[in-house]
């Protein structure tokens, strides 16, 4: 197998691990937001609910996760619902990262003094004004550093799809390497990784400066 | 009559901070509260401006009550929406400012009008460069307020309330987190409001400041005031052992 046939077979990987990638943020970054909010709702029962939720996800790993997520339906509710991989997949790696994002979030909201608060309810902000407007951009810039670190490990973490049989780069450079006796399908592996974390770091990296307007 | 407190209480916990007290103040007047720390000055204002909530008594701003004790002994509160109302009534000067640091000295001074009472962009923005001018600060509209000294900070904290046109300004120690060399210029502009009599409450620890700008001063210890009247009644001639021994600290 020609190197250019090698990437090419590969390639198809990457897309997949890019959807992965793409898709779990779509969802997590967002639910990380409500999970912290329903962490601090005023009803115990659903702080309950979201400290169990949250203290499971990070408790168990991942590759458990995503297992549990394809089989459990049948092998524990008896469930039959067809092909159910790729949504699988995807509800275990959002529900993870959600876990995760939230405690960010709730670091970050909780780090802000009491003062704004008060500066916002005496010139009549309501709850939701206060947040959006006050709260939340402060939030953003604070909580920039811990977030990048949750995507880099997010995009090593897709390799962890092949546990659903899923066939992204990792997976396709595991089978090529075998069937040809090469070392090559690591490399490329390895190289699209770094680039892709090279592109998130530069990415989040001007996110940042652009932030750097206030202090 | 601005506002009325009637026989307000106050705990945290099994901690009574304000007993009873009753406080009024009238249009254009300027009314200093003196008093160790823990003598319950700050929950006062804190009760005022709805940030604390009462235990007992009566709030009653232009006429209009907010809060009352109700038949069984409860505080009750007019609801969300009216108390949204009350709280444009009055403006407040924190100790540390509170300034929105992400916001520019301009937009700390026009997103509430704008986005709280609903004022066009044109409006907020003349009134607030007018604001502005007045504090000496014209020039730092498009600064961030880091980039400013704790005076410029605090002055920009004043624009920011008084932006809001609110019927009374209660000030909370406004100078002191600031350095000596600070305080003037922010005393000044307190002083130039009194000259064009705005209502104002200032909690302070400035003692010629508040004998010169107050028509009223209020000497508070353990939750009670302890003695109220002019400035020169308290300050030269006080009748209460407590407030003679207050004052005397600060004449060393």
């Amino acid at each position: 197998m020609t190197l250019s046939t090698m990437l090419s077979t590969m390639s198809a990987g990457m897309l997949r691990s890019f959807a992965v990638f793409t898709l779990t943020l779509l969802g997590s970054l967002p639910l990380g937001m409500v999970v912290a909010l329903l962490k601090k709702s005023r009803f115990g029962l659903v702080r309950a609910i979201i400290n169990v939720y949250i203290s499971v996800i990070r408790g168990t790993p991942l590759m458990l996760q995503l297992l549990v997520w394809y089989f459990g339906p049948f092998y524990l509710l008896g469930i039959n619902i067809g092909d159910w991989r790729f949504p699988a997949l995807i509800l275990g790696f959002v529900l993870n990262y959600a876990a995760y994002f939230a405690e960010i979030y709730r670091g970050g909201i909780e780090s802000i003094p009491v003062g704004q608060y008060e500066a916002a309810e005496v010139l009549g902000y309501s709850r939701t004004q206060t947040f959006m407007r006050i709260i939340l951009p402060q939030v953003v810039k604070r909580i920039m550093p811990s977030v990048t670190n949750e995507v880099i490990t997010l995009v090593k973490d897709t390799s962890l799809a092949f546990t659903l049989a899923y066939q992204e780069v990792f997976s396709l450079a595991k089978q090529i390497s075998a069937s040809q006796t090469s070392f090559m399908p690591f490399l490329i592996a390895g190289v699209f990784y770094f680039v892709a974390n090279y592109v998130v770091e530069f990415a989040m990296s001007r996110i940042e400066k652009a932030l750097d307007y206030y202090k | 009559m601005i506002l009325e407190m009637n026989n307000i209480s106050k705990r945290f916990g099994s901690n009574e901070v304000l007993k009873d007290i009753s406080f009024n103040v009238d249009k254009g007047e300027v009314v200093s509260i003196i008093g160790p720390s823990g003598s319950g000055k700050s929950t006062l204002l804190r009760c005022a401006t709805f940030l604390e909530t009462i235990d007992g008594g009566e709030i009653v701003y232009m006429g209009k009550r907010a809060a009352h004790t109700d038949a069984s002994g409860n505080a009750v509160y007019v609801d969300h929406k009216e108390l949204r109302q009350f709280r444009s009534y009055c403006g407040l000067v924190f100790q540390q400012f509170n300034l929105f640091p992400h916001y520019s000295i301009l937009k700390n001074l026009i997103d509430a009008p704008m986005h709280v009472q609903g004022r066009s962009k044109v409006e907020a923005e003349a009134t607030a460069m007018d604001l502005l001018g007045k504090m000496g600060i014209a020039d730092k509209a498009d600064a961030y307020p880091y980039q400013l000294s704790g005076g410029q900070q605090q002055r920009v904290a004043i624009a920011r309330a008084l932006a809001m046109k609110p019927e009374i300004l209660f000030f909370d120690e406004p100078t002191s987190a600031l350095d000596p060399e600070l305080t003037g210029e922010v005393l000044k502009v307190i002083r130039r409001l009194a000259d064009e009599h705005m209502t104002m409450v200032v909690v302070t620890h400035e003692m010629p400041f508040a004998k010169a700008v107050s028509n009223r001063v209020l000497f508070m210890d353990g939750g009670v005031v302890v003695e109220q009247g002019d400035p020169i009644s308290v300050f030269e001639n006080p009748q209460e052992e407590r407030t003679k021994q207050f004052l005397r600290v600060f004449e060393r």
